[in-house]
């Protein structure tokens, strides 16, 4: 009697949801991260809780699905959200002249919106600019991504997925005709090899997808691209801000605990291992940041740091689409037992899930539905407390 | 996870009494640490040297005798300090306790500690020169 | 900005049946950069064996906790020029008081079971946290915002308490805050909890705590606070208030 058994490869966020969907549909999960949990790009994410706003216009498919797994998250995980909703600010005409647009699409995408006076506005966040000629109020929210992860990771752990960390891959196992059997890992603490074996080998290494898609001589499309993030010493607003405008850089400042994340700027890179910061990209957000918050100004940054987003191939930087993309390596290169998922971002996690796990299951003949809409997660503190 | 690092050994039991990259409170817990050993031992000390009343007047009379050696008298003094620093590092910890500069705890110590070194040294001059 | 040091970076090592020891680093390092780059550094470009905890990389997370030069610090907030200079040496180890898993990371099982003992909440109304400079006000909205709790459960008070250091069994400092900031009257059922041999009367008031928090949280004056709380229903459990 055993149940089919898969290996996911990374314990971001694409990696702990997908455990914790698999093992509600009865597999046998066992997920390897070469660090501790979120230790790459997820960790260093943001933390908006994207309602979809800032997608509305550009790319309604990611708008639509932000907004749904908005509702679902706050549902299923609230424990880990300030989920005080976000403002889109106007500060001149070319802002004034994107409203129109942004009040139609945010409608089309089912986005509830409320349109602010400048009076009203400044009531409810003294601190931004007073020269602010209109707000709107969406759902957008702020989330702790490392407990965000663990919530799903100590549901995982609870209904069976056994999680080891500081693991890392070394290859993939291939069976005579290029299909994925299994992982060789190096287990990091003990400096010992081993080989585990699997019905189905999920990659969701993230920005790092490549290099195990590589593993068995295959491409996933993956670009990673870093963008900055500045953290200010001081809690100036409680709701999220962004500008009411074309997306780009430094236009999001997120409250954050006692501080406020100014983000972020988007180029390209290879070697996403170790980011270097630069100042001009520093200055960008400060510089980009004030605009929203001048006080900002008078205080230190308290922490700087480069995430790697792992956006799916065509396009470049900011006109990429910030949807997901699952692969089966079967249909795409007539590789079975590997699946690749890559793309999207932290608030479309669980429907990444959901999509991967129903790819999987389509593999290993398991017609269990998806529940993860309806389940409640547990305290992200099961994660430790519950044995491996 | 099998290390010794955790496990209960004299190394960590020193570790008690390190003051690296430790600030004022812990020169406190320190001090309370040392004075309350030292006490205890002077408690059994003083045990034994009760029970040689029990021996008769001429065992305890020559035993008395050792208190003009200097050396004694310095352990004495000893006595007398840790017997102070221990008891105003108490009061301290008690006014905390009760929500009693507790933001100001570190002042509170040197405070107490002022209070201590001009009451030994009291007694030191009493003991030396009276 | 853009200015280079030459530092040496010491690791604690330890892996699994090995004795502990301390490898060094010669690197060259941006002083405006922080310790946990530093430590990423070394990891990416010198030797992928060491293992370290991280995550944010602003403060937000707790998992970057070290000992930097022997006291606890946040490391993805400690500015590299503000704990060593060009030339010299910076030293990287474990937190005390936690098995190390392996290097520099710990394992924070203990701790989290503690938290979780005393119901430590992760958010909280807005009006409800002690920030800096709050607004004159809170409106009616307000009241219904939630924000994410000071204590990002980080354990470097775990570590710098010398408490801590004598017995495992200690709740230790930022879960009697995390009991505090409940409220023994809204919570009576924490009493029992830190009511005992190895809740708040085994502090000895020693401070480092407060003195290591990267959080704001202050557990030391807070435990000072549930002192009186745990006095205060005491007396009225013994007048028949309760």
């Amino acid at each position: 009697m055993s149940k089919p058994h898969v290996i996911i490869v990374g314990a971001g966020f694409t990696g702990v949801a997908t455990a914790h969907d698999l093992a509600l549909r009865g597999c046998d999960v066992t997920v390897v991260e070469r660090g501790d949990l979120c230790n790459g790009t997820s960790g260093r994410t943001h933390g908006l809780l994207h309602s979809g706003g800032r997608y509305s216009v550009k790319d309604q498919e990611s708008a639509i699905e932000c907004i749904d797994e908005n509702i679902i998250l706050r549902r299923i995980v609230p424990q880990v959200i300030e989920p005080n909703g976000g403002l889109f600010l106007a500060l001149n005409e070319s802002d004034l002249a994107y409203a129109e647009q942004f009040i139609d699409s945010c409608q089309e995408c089912h986005i509830p919106l409320e349109e602010l006076k400048p009076s009203q506005v400044l009531k409810m966040e003294p601190n931004i600019n007073p020269k602010v000629l209109v707000a709107f109020l969406i759902p957008d929210g702020t989330f702790d991504p490392l407990r965000l992860a663990l919530a799903f990771a100590g549901t995982a752990k609870h209904n069976g997925a056994k999680f080891r960390t500081f693991t890392e891959v070394q290859s993939l196992l291939l069976d005579g005709n290029g299909n994925v059997t299994g992982i060789k890992v190096l287990n990091r603490a003990s400096c010992q090899t081993e080989e585990l074996r699997a019905d189905v080998v999920i990659n969701a290494a993230g920005a790092w997808s490549g290099q195990i898609a590589a593993m068995a001589g295959l491409d996933a499309p993956v670009k990673p691209t870093p963008g900055i993030m500045v953290a200010y010493e001081q809690r100036f607003v409680q709701r999220a801000l962004n500008r009411l405008n074309v997306p780009g850089d430094g236009d999001i400042i997120l409250p954050q605990r006692r501080m406020v994340v100014v983000g972020t700027s988007s180029y390209e890179a290879e070697n996403v291992d170790y980011i270097p910061v630069t100042d001009d990209q520093v200055k960008l957000m400060l510089d980009r940041g004030s605009e929203l918050i001048p006080g900002i100004r008078s205080v230190k940054p308290r922490g700087i740091y480069m995430a790697a987003r792992p956006l799916v191939g065509g396009g470049s930087g900011r006109s990429m689409a910030r949807t997901f993309k699952c692969y089966d390596h079967k249909d795409s290169h007539n590789v079975d037992g590997l699946v690749t998922i890559t793309g999207g971002k932290a608030t479309t996690l669980r429907a990444m899930a959901e999509k991967t796990a129903d790819v999987a299951c389509a593999k290993l003949g398991i017609t269990t539905l998806c529940v993860t809409k309806e389940t409640p997660l547990l305290s992200y503190r099961q994660y430790y407390m519950i044995p491996n | 996870m099998h290390n010794t690092r955790n496990q209960p050994s004299a190394r960590r039991f020193l570790s008690w009494f390190n003051p690296i990259g430790r600030q004022t409170g812990s020169w406190a817990f320190i001090l309370n640490r040392i004075t309350a050993l030292g006490l205890t031992l002077y408690l059994f000390l003083h045990l034994i040297i009760l029970g040689r009343l029990a021996q008769g007047p001429h065992a305890y009379d020559s035993f008395l005798l050792l208190t003009e050696n200097p050396f004694i008298k310095l352990g004495e003094l000893a006595v007398v300090a840790a017997a102070i620093l221990h008891g105003l590092n108490g009061i301290r910890i008690v006014l905390t306790s009760f929500g009693v500069g507790v933001t100001r705890q570190k002042q509170l110590f040197y405070g107490f500690m002022a209070i201590a070194a001009v009451t030994i040294l009291f007694f030191a001059t009493r003991m030396y020169m009276g | 900005m853009a200015d280079k040091w030459n530092i040496t970076l010491r690791v604690y090592r330890q892996k699994e049946n090995e004795a502990p020891h301390f490898d060094d680093f010669k690197m060259e390092v941006n002083p405006h950069e922080y310790v946990l780059d530093a430590v990423e550094r070394a990891w990416a470009f010198h030797d992928r064996s060491i293992c370290f905890r991280h995550a944010c990389h602003h403060s937000t997370c707790g998992a970057c906790g070290m000992r930097v030069n022997g006291v606890e610090k946040l490391t993805c907030i400690t500015l590299i020029r503000d704990v060593t200079h060009d030339g010299a040496a910076l030293k990287v180890e474990p937190l005390r008081n936690f098995q190390v898993v392996s290097d520099l990371a710990v394992d924070m099982t203990p701790f989290y079971r503690k938290m979780e003992a005393v119901e430590a909440r992760a958010v909280l109304p807005v009006t409800e946290a002690e920030i800096e400079t709050p607004p004159s006000s809170w409106d009616a909205d307000d009241a219904l915002h939630l924000r994410l709790s000071d204590c990002i459960e980080c354990g470097l008070c775990i570590s710098a308490c010398p408490v801590a250091a004598t017995t495992p069994e200690y709740l230790g400092p930022a879960p009697l805050a995390a009991a505090q900031d409940q409220g023994l009257k809204r919570k009576p059922e924490l009493l029992s909890v830190v009511d005992c041999e190895d809740g708040v009367w085994r502090c000895h008031s020693a401070f480092e705590c407060t003195a290591v928090c990267p959080s704001f949280v202050d557990p030391g004056r807070r435990i000072m606070n549930l002192r009186t709380q745990v006095v205060g229903m005491r007396l009225r459990k013994l007048f028949g208030k309760a």
